[in-house]
């Protein structure tokens, strides 16, 4: 059940509150970030049964919303994603399959991502679960619209395996509506229809010569033919237009198709363009030339076929009802371009004909119009619909969440239960940054996954971007800003002495007239500063609380056997697995605590190792270019000079204790930690052991 | 507020020493503020004082808890089971918490975590500066806010000495001359003729000193 309904979230971060299916950004990059993937990849998916998909093509919504999009550039979420997913850790996920089934059946028209997204979920609910596929192949336009150059087929392949191996049935090379009427599936034996037959239809370009002259081709069908290894036949220079995802993906296939020249015609500016930013410069590095602000007016012909696109200069003009400004024609700026193909990649639409007599459709669009917007029910019992069939042509994650909400409600139709209402969520309501924290907040530049290079790009339809290595993905995970997991306060506890509200180096805690301490949850960036500075330990932070420190240090003491040295050492270096094994290999007295920060550990915490039994305690910071609070160094040296004098009092000797600069790779110095060690075994052990 | 230092844990070490079953109690208000006296302290001292102890193989134990204000009796009676236990308490309060302590717990020893300084305010993070000498007879009315009983080194009630350099006291080198400081503030204020007015005797309370609310009293009198 927990892979299906949605879990009540203590609160919600921008990237989070940005997705369709609520995924926890947050929570995963968070994972990445403290090298747990395995525990990244179950987090991404026990809501998206698409992992691997998304992490390649999603049109990431979750970037545009992320707050260090407000600083310099969004985290690669997607890509991260991608890392999470496709590491060989993924294999270990086991999904929840319930132990009897429901005994239901349920029939799911089209194999795109809304329909394989609810086939997953009812298969989870334990229904039995058909699939009704027009084409020979399943995935919908995951398959026949996108290349593979980026989205491989064996990956989509395999995602769709793991859906199948719940026991999903498929029916291939059916035509519901045609083959069978979706009234007849009751009388098979489906109690309940799921719709999902996508946006396949180009719309027309509506100008003239469009029909008669051969040449001419719809995205779709072009792509589909593409897609399916049929090489269909391409001019020389092609003019493609559009500027959605589709154009960019028929204009890039072209040219890998070896076409000579490849035209975008667009008629708004860059800015407007729907298509992902990312895809766009990547066609135009690939050698694509955009017209942009450009229509095109008529398809000149010679002898029956394409010989040029007669086009006409734009300039922009009032904002229309979708709030994007319309384009107006330039008199008298007309141009013409040699052309000998033309791909029309102006939209899609639902054909949802064979579907008329059964299921009212919208009156603009062909969409099937849903009788409760809320549960997915269309105007017939028992069939529900979703996916780009009910919204026009959308996104893969739209109609992934769509798939999961019909899931739902579905279930909920079965058993003749009323459909869940929204679940309670707090929101960490997303503002614009003031200057004064942008300006203050370090910069790090977002990591790129490396791309093929071009003449290797257009030999074929390799795949373009690698996944991200393990240390580059941990790197662009530190980049997050914890969102609303930093600190809070009690307020029973605060006495209002103001030190968060002096020491936060970004403005996040603010005080009523009445000494009430607000800490904003959208502004903190859980660095942990106030929660140490406050007198009365009135403050925690969501993102590793200090309790949990506590207890780490217990256990680091009580493990090791031999000489017992608790290491503290700052995640937001840069070291891996292996700096990690071959330090306890060769000091295997050293217990390492992985801390975000030194910033984060209290002299309390280094006296309470010693009073526990460590020999020593050593800390270990980041290199300074890694370091995103730099202020807070000063007060790090300042409590370990303390403890450092009370260890002096007590006659344990301070020089138990030492902080470490990182080296620029690795954990510790080789050096100064051999001899430090040495120092350890001259003192002899605690005393206190 | 009451400005209050900690005390060396040399100090407090030495004062330990055989104390018995310990309390360590915070006092989380004007000492906390001043980061003496708060959870924060309570934690790192007890750390210290148990390993203290344990070093010279004293198995009494360390407790510790922390109140609003040790000066308030009923504060101090959340924790009196706590106190009953123990042989000693460690207060992390001001003079005056210490002494509620003792009166409120007469067959405990009470030991001072702090030194009590004054009363001040904080001129930035971790600095604080003394303001009022409790003199009891305030004259702030006639120093546009400013007072020369604690703030002038010689405590000069009529004004200046006439020792300052470039607005220095001639004493306290890292301190303005506050009676130039009161000129500067009264002529703003327009009040310049307010110096001129023949200094009162000033009314010292004899010590200890004390105040009643007779109107208060009468009031919630039972
Ligand atoms: C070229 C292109 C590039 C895209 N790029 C991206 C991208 O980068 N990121 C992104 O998020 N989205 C992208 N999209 C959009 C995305 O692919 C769609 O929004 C998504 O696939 C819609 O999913 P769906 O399940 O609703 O429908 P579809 O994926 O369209 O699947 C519908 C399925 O139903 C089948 N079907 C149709 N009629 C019947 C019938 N009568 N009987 C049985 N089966 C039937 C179809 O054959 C098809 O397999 C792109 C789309 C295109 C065309
Ligand atoms: S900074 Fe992190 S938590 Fe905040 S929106 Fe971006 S990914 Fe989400
Ligand atoms: S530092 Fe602690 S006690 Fe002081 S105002 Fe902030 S939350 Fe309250
Ligand atoms: S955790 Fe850091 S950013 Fe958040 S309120 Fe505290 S000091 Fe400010």
């Amino acid at each position: 059940m927990d892979n299906t309904t949605h879990i009540e979230y203590q609160d919600f971060p921008p990237c989070q509150m940005a997705c369709p299916i609520l995924t926890d950004a947050r929570e995963y990059v968070q994972f990445i970030a403290e090298r747990r993937f395995e525990e990244a990849f179950a987090s991404i998916r026990k809501l998206n049964p698409l992992p691997r998909v998304c992490g390649r093509i999603c049109m990431h919504p979750c970037e545009i919303a992320c707050k260090r999009g407000q600083i310099e550039e969004p985290i690669s979420i997607a890509a991260l994603k991608r890392f999470a997913a496709d590491g060989p850790w993924a294999d270990h996920y086991k999904v929840a399959l319930p132990g009897k089934s429901t005994g239901y059946k349920v029939a799911v028209v089209g194999s795109g991502p809304a329909g394989l997204a609810a086939a997953h979920d009812l298969a989870l609910l334990g229904h039995h679960v058909t699939i009704f596929e027009a084409l020979p192949v399943l995935g919908g336009m995951l398959r026949t619209g996108i290349p593979a150059y980026r989205l491989p087929k064996d990956v989509l392949d395999e995602q769709i395996q793991t859906i199948l191996d719940l026991g999903v049935e498929v029916k291939t090379g059916v035509l519901i509506g045609e083959d069978i009427k979706l009234s007849n599936l009751f009388e098979h034996g489906y109690k309940a229809v799921f719709v999902a037959i996508g946006a396949h239809e180009d719309r027309k370009l509506g100008i003239a010569g469009e029909d008669e002259i051969e040449g001419v081709v719809s995205a779709v069908s072009f792509l589909r033919q593409v897609n399916q290894g049929e090489n269909p036949e391409i001019g020389k220079k092609v003019a493609v237009i559009g500027g959605g995802n589709t154009a960019i993906d028929s204009a890039r296939a072209t040219l890998r198709l070896c076409a000579d020249a490849v035209y975008i015609v667009y008629r708004r500016s860059r800015k407007e363009m729907p298509a992902e930013e990312e895809e766009i410069e990547e066609a135009a590095h690939e050698g694509i030339q955009l017209f942009y602000l450009t229509s095109p007016l008529e398809i000149i012909g010679q002898d029956g076929k394409v010989s040029a696109l007669k086009c006409i200069k734009n300039e922009l003009g009032e904002p229309d009802a979708s709030g994007r400004r319309s384009p107006k024609h330039v008199p008298g700026s007309e141009f013409a371009i040699d052309v000998d193909m033309v791909i029309a990649a102006i939209g899609q639409v639902p054909d949802s004909s064979l579907l008329a007599d059964e299921l009212e459709l919208t009156e603009r669009g062909n969409r099937i119009h849903l009788n409760v917007p809320n549960t997915l029910a269309t105007t017939l019992a028992g069939v529900f619909a979703g996916g780009d069939a009910v919204t026009g042509s959308a996104t893969a994650i739209e109609a992934i969440a769509a798939g999961k909400k019909v899931a739902i409600s579905i279930d909920c139709y079965l058993r003749e239960e009323s459909p869940p209402t929204a679940s309670r969520t707090e929101v960490v309501e997303t503002k614009k940054l003031p200057s004064g924290v942008v300006e203050k907040t370090q910069k790090f530049a977002r990591c790129h996954n490396i791309s093929l290079p071009i003449d290797e790009r257009l030999k074929g339809f390799d795949e373009v971007k690698s996944v991200f290595s393990e240390d580059l993905a941990v790197q662009e995970a530190l980049r997050c800003l914890h969102c609303g997991i930093g600190a809070s306060v009690s307020t029973e506890r605060c006495i209002s002495c103001l030190n968060c509200v002096q020491v936060c180096p970004v403005g996040a805690p603010a005080t009523t007239k009445m000494g009430e301490i607000n800490i904003d949850r959208f502004l903190c960036q859980a660095c942990g500063i106030c929660a140490l500075e406050c007198p009365v330990q009135a403050i925690d932070i969501g993102l590793h609380p200090r309790g949990e420190l506590g207890q780490q240090i217990k256990k680091a003491v009580s493990m090791s056997e031999d000489t017992a040295v608790v290491g503290f050492f700052d995640y937001q270096g840069s070291f891996g697995p292996d700096d990690v094994s071959s330090l306890k290999k060769q000091y295997p007295g050293i217990a390492p605590i992985m801390v975000f920060g030194l910033r984060r550990v209290d002299t309390s915490d280094v006296l309470n190792a010693f009073e526990a039994g460590a020999d020593a305690v050593l800390l270990a910071g980041c290199p300074s270019a890694r370091e995103p609070f730099a202020a807070a160094s000063s007060g790090v040296t300042q409590r370990m000079a303390q403890a450092k004098a009370v260890l002096d009092v007590l006659g344990l000797d301070g020089r138990r204790l030492q902080i470490f600069d990182m080296p620029e790779r690795g954990l510790v110095d080789e050096e100064h930690l051999t001899e430090f060690m040495h120092t350890i075994a001259d003192l002899g052990p605690n005393p206190l052991r | 507020m009451i400005i209050v230092e900690p005390k060396s844990f040399e100090e407090i070490e030495q004062m330990t020493k055989g104390c018995g079953r310990l309390l360590v109690l915070g006092c989380e208000t004007c000492s906390a503020m001043c980061f003496a006296g708060g959870q924060r302290q309570v934690a790192e001292i007890a750390s210290s004082i148990r390993m203290s102890k344990k070093m010279s193989q004293d198995q009494t134990e360390v407790l510790d808890d922390t109140v609003a204000r040790q000066c308030e009796l009923e504060f101090l009676d959340h924790v009196k089971d706590k106190v009953a236990a123990c042989n000693t308490v460690l207060s992390l309060s001001c003079g005056a918490g210490v002494q509620t302590m003792a009166k409120m717990f007469p067959d405990r020893r009470i030991l001072p975590a702090v030194n009590t300084k004054f009363i001040g305010r904080a001129t930035k993070r971790g600095e604080w500066m003394e303001m009022c000498m409790a003199c009891g007879d305030c004259i702030l009315e006639r120093t546009a806010g400013i007072c020369p009983v604690t703030r002038c080194a010689k405590g000069l009630l009529n004004g200046p000495c006439g020792g300052a350099t470039g607005g220095i006291c001639e004493v306290s080198k890292d301190q303005p001359c506050v009676w130039q400081e009161i000129y500067h503030a009264l002529k703003r204020l327009n009040m310049l003729h307010y110096l001129k007015q023949k200094p009162q005797v000033k009314d010292w309370p004899v010590h200890p000193d004390k105040v009643v609310r007779k109107d208060l009293r009468e009031v919630g009198a039972t």
